[in-house]
């Protein structure tokens, strides 16, 4: 088989596999290959067409197709290979590259492998929801996609386990198109997605949002005919008692997202447990080196406009590896309970980071704070801090000094 | 008297806190721009929304095209704008940018197709 | 008239097919009815998947009899017939001395029913085996395995049917009579004629004997829950792990399917109920319990589904479970062969079942061997599990072994398109997703769904609303959101 050589090949051609290659490019960088396993570019915004994409990168709202052609465009325009229909299957940790097309099984052999596989969702199996197993239960992407992509109504009748992001603009969505929303249940005490969804999805169309509940039951056993939904305690146990048997056809879930790693544990890559992406340096790199990650598939975004920016940031860095190499990354960036996860997870303290954190709890009147021995290194004070929202803040090379810890709490 | 409102302008979700009396507003506290004054202060007198669906296109590439509208309409009027929508038909090609239907229902708000869609 | 079958078999799952594949092998013209929309439904696709080494049964017993001989049957039935099949071995952890003693009993016991490779295992040799399970010491059963049980009852199905024998599907039998010589057999509406009728009805066996006029068995189900993780998880469990079983029940295990899945279960319950499928919430929180205290790996982050699967058992008027009744009574239902309790080590024993029931019927009557029987099937390829160079030529060979339809099981359209095509016209989305895994992994079909339901709309001519996800009238879609006709 034959093996080619490139500079850079990145896995994926949605959000951040297009933004990473485009960036690349304007910095000089023209060796590269995009692998994209769909028929076309784009990703997730393909099927994401409702508007409200670009206000932080572009400065305007738009819809996520239109979102995705700005980067498409500039790609074919810079004219960077990008072969659609291509699944890589394999990644060593030599950035030896397997990739399955209808033209042939390709061999690519890259100097830096860039991860932009995005994520999944979480299914009704992963959380082992109780009951019968009908047709009719379908992660809100799925249903997303059976719209928007597949011209397919999945649903007459819905109820919403979770509210995350596309279930609620899935909520909205399937209204729209006349099907019966009744209900979003969400088992935390506070909705998962961000506010002004449930204004514009859910308060708009009058679709009630019960906080702490969860459905405790599946009901049929050919298409769904009910759920059993129970209010939970504060430790989100069921408590008996409260089970309402509710008729529907359909259940759509929005209970979370995970980071798609399965190439990146097949190279030796490592994982954040709290992250389930990779751990990686302020340069996006993971312990692998030549391997390099960002977007949904390092951490998962709540704005598409951050992924972009996050992969620009990660082709810069790709650059340099390729040019003279990257800094070292010896210092820690370690976190308490009040904070769910940082990105990145490790600093060379040679030059200024932005910081991206999400908190564990929604809170008000907080402060993060990043301190390393003791000494505070940056600040943020917030109104409101919520942990459907990625929080970002700047550190300033002056200010770390040595290679001790850093740590980030929030109260 | 006050109302509270869940800014939708922008991710941040502002909560803005609304002093008014009939239809004159007193004060706008809790939004981080100026945007947020100007949402509540229409969300107070006329609330208006944009909206985005897909119209059916033949022997293109894809059965759909997605469409938005370029500027809010009056909350009351989504369900109509949708009867409007789910009435076009387009032939492929079709591209994004195109608009179907200027100032729909006389709103003020035009509907663009938001994604191309090639021939087969 | 009709058709006249020389024989029909009631139930298309993994009994009822090794049946009509053995059928096929004389001058027969015979017809499986199956009431589900697909040949494992029910018991068939839903157990553990263990190949038994036939141990556990009562001396001189059917079960124990066809389990040792299954259990020897298995490798060669796989390659002839290409479904996965791993003979890893098996063990019973033990933490006690009479747990020790138990375990040498058991291999008295094993070996009383002629089976082999059974001997005691000390705690180096176990964990060096099996380096994450708890446990003192344990029996090893060399011989024992794994199946793809949907693998399994497909290929004998499919074998059958290139062999001659038809398949009804979604044909449930609602009434048998007598006939003059023959048997009059009515299902899903139509009637079928057949001097030869073999209840083979798995969890309706009771019923389809009662209308075969042999009334009286008491039937009794097992209800079993699992739970199923991910394929990551599978190199820790490189053979099924049990505790040392009681006179009744196995106990909780920990297995790996085939594929590399790992399984816990089942939780074992009678029940009455036959037909409901239902996981309950108190036996997932048991089951993780119970497997944690043979292998302390379980996460619940780990966890992609539930399924639960019933066990017919039919008992005395004590309620103590019975061995496989298969049986013809010539003076009630003549050229009936009637099978009761087919329950676990059904899958094993599947095989030699069908051959005792071909033995019962050329004791009646001389049967003609069939010289064009063929009992290799085409295996159906699978292109995550071939090396590279097979699969570079296979996609110069025809592109769509080039697309990836199914991401977390690599399945290719081209398999996805074999499915669709299969023999027996199985048309469900469950169907594709038995045939070739794709839907069955940590995603759920997140990714490959649209694909599929796509693809069945267009390979066999559907509306989308007649795209069936698992059985008949249970559509996944209901229609288009735009019109585009």
């Amino acid at each position: 088989m034959n093996i080619r050589n490139v500079d850079v090949l990145i896995v994926g051609g949605g959000p951040a596999g297009l933004a990473a290659a485009a960036e690349l490019h304007r910095q000089g960088v023209t060796d590269i290959l995009i692998c994209e396993r769909e028929k076309q570019p784009g990703g997730i915004l393909r099927q994401c067409i409702h508007d409200g994409f670009g206000l932080t990168r572009f400065g305007e709202s738009m819809s996520g197709p239109e979102y995705a052609d700005r980067f498409i465009r500039e790609v074919k325009e810079a004219g960077i290979p990008l072969i659609t229909n291509a699944s890589v299957t394999d990644i060593t940790k030599d950035r030896l590259v397997t990739v399955v097309t209808p033209e042939g099984l390709l061999k690519v052999q890259a100097r830096a492998v860039v991860l932009a596989m995005g994520c999944r969702e979480r299914t009704r199996g992963a959380l082992a929801i109780p009951g019968e197993r009908p047709a009719g239960v379908y992660t809100a992407g799925v249903a997303q996609a059976y719209m928007n992509l597949y011209n397919r109504m999945p649903a007459k009748e819905a109820v919403i386990l979770g509210s995350g992001d596309i279930g609620m603009i899935m909520a909205r969505r399937l209204t729209l198109e006349g099907v019966k929303v009744k209900a979003v249940y969400e088992i935390m005490p506070y909705a998962a997605g961000l506010p002004r969804n449930v204004e514009q999805c859910l308060n708009d169309y009058g679709i009630p949002l019960y906080l702490s509940h969860t459905v405790t039951e599946i009901h049929g056993d050919h298409r769904l005919t009910a759920v059993t939904v129970s209010a939970v305690d504060e430790h989100l146990k069921p408590i008996p008692g409260t089970e309402e048997k509710i008729p529907c056809d359909t259940l759509i879930l929005s209970v979370g997202l995970l980071p798609e790693n399965e190439l990146s544990l097949g190279a030796g890559v490592t994982l954040d447990p709290r992250t389930r992406g990779a751990e990686v340096s302020e340069y996006y790199e993971t312990d692998v080196p030549g391997i390099f990650s960002a977007g949904n598939v390092l951490h998962v975004h709540d704005l598409v406009d951050f992924v972009s920016m996050e992969a620009e940031k990660l082709a810069r860095s790709v650059t340099r590896y390729l040019a003279d190499g990257l800094p070292a990354c010896g210092i820690a960036v370690t976190c308490d309970r009040s904070v769910n996860h940082t990105v990145p997870m490790r600093l060379s303290g040679t030059e200024d980071v932005m910081l991206s954190l999400r908190v564990s709890r929604p809170g008000r009147d907080v402060t993060v704070r990043v301190t390393q021995g003791g000494r505070e290194v940056a600040a943020k004070k917030m109104k409101k801090a919520l942990p459907a929202e990625m929080i970002q803040l700047v550190l300033k090379a002056e200010k770390i000094t040595g290679t001790e810890d850093l740590e980030v709490t929030v109260s | 008297m006050t109302r509270d409102f869940t800014c939708i302008v922008c991710p941040n979700g502002c909560e803005i806190t609304v002093e008014y009396e009939g239809k004159n507003v007193l004060s706008v506290t809790g939004n981080l721009c100026k945007r947020g004054e100007a949402y509540v202060k229409q969300e107070l007198t006329d609330p208006r929304r944009t909206i985005a669906s897909s119209v059916a296109v033949e022997g293109g590439v894809l059965p759909l095209a997605s469409v938005r509208l370029t500027a809010p309409v009056p909350k009351e009027k989504i369900f109509d704008v949708m009867e409007e929508i789910k009435k076009i038909r387009l032939q492929a090609p079709v591209k994004a940018g195109t608009v179907l239907a200027a100032d729909i229902l006389g709103l003020g708000s035009d509907l663009i197709v938001t994604k191309t869609v090639k021939a087969r | 008239m009709g058709v006249l079958y020389d024989a029909i078999v009631i139930g298309g799952g993994v009994v009822g097919s090794a049946i009509a594949r053995e059928l096929t092998r004389y001058r027969l013209n015979c017809a499986v009815l199956e009431k589900n929309a697909d040949v494992c439904y029910e018991t068939s696709g839903r157990n553990t998947g263990v190949c038994h080494g036939g141990f556990a049964y009562d001396i001189g017993s059917l079960k124990g009899r066809f389990c040792v001989e299954g259990n020897r049957l298995m490798g060669d039935l796989a390659d002839e017939l290409g479904f996965s099949f791993e003979r890893c071995g098996k063990v019973l952890v033990g933490f006690t001395e009479w747990d020790y003693n138990r375990l040498l009993e058991v291999i008295k016991q094993g070996e009383a029913l002629g089976a082999t490779g059974l001997r005691m295992i000390d705690k180096e040799e176990l964990h060096r085996l099996i380096p994450a399970v708890e446990g003192e010491f344990a029996m090893l059963s060399e011989n024992s395995g794994i199946i793809d049980p949907f693998g399994l009852t497909i290929a004998y199905a499919e074998n059958a049917a290139e062999n001659g024998c038809r398949y009804f599907l979604d044909h449930e039998v609602t009434a048998i009579a007598r006939e003059g010589e023959n048997w009059k057999i009515t299902a899903g509406g139509e009637e079928f004629v057949t001097r030869w009728v073999i209840n083979a009805a798995g969890l309706s066996c009771g019923k389809i004997s009662e209308m075969l006029g042999i009334p009286g068995y008491r039937m009794i189900y097992s209800k079993d829950d699992y739970i199923i993780l991910d394929e990551r998880m599978g190199k820790l469990v490189p053979m099924p792990i049990y505790t040392v079983p009681s006179n009744l029940y196995m106990g909780i295990h920990v297995t790996r399917t085939t594929d590399g899945n790992v399984l816990l279960g089942p939780s074992a319950e009678d029940t009455m109920n036959n037909s409901w499928y239902g996981v309950e919430q108190k036996n997932i929180d048991m089951l993780y319990d119970e497997a944690m205290k043979i292998w302390p790996h379980v996460k619940r982050g780990d966890y992609i589904r539930t399924y639960s699967g019933i066990l017919p058992k039919w008992t005395d008027e004590n309620g103590r479970i019975q061995d496989f009744k298969i049986e013809i009574l010539d003076d009630i239902a003549p050229h009936a062969v009637n099978l009761v309790g087919i329950e676990s080590p059904g899958l094993t024993a599947s095989t030699p079942i069908a051959r005792y029931v071909l033995e019962l019927m050329k004791a009646r009557e001389d049967l003609q061997e069939n010289p064009d029987f063929n009992p290799v099937r085409q295996a159906s390829v699978r292109f995550a599990k071939l090396p590279e160079e097979e699969q570079a030529r296979l996609i110069e060979e025809d592109p769509n072994w080039g697309e990836l339809v199914c991401r977390c099981q690599k399945v290719t359209k081209a398999e996805i398109l074999r499915a669709i095509h299969n023999p027996l016209g199985v048309n469900t989305m469950v169907g594709v997703k038995y045939r070739t895994r794709a839907m069955m992994g940590r995603c759920q079909g997140g990714y490959c769904q649209m694909r599929i339901e796509q693809m069945l709309e267009e390979e066999l001519g559907l509306a989308p609303e007649e795209v069936d996800f698992n059985r008949r009238n249970a559509p996944a879609l209901f229609g288009k959101v735009r019109d585009d006709a």
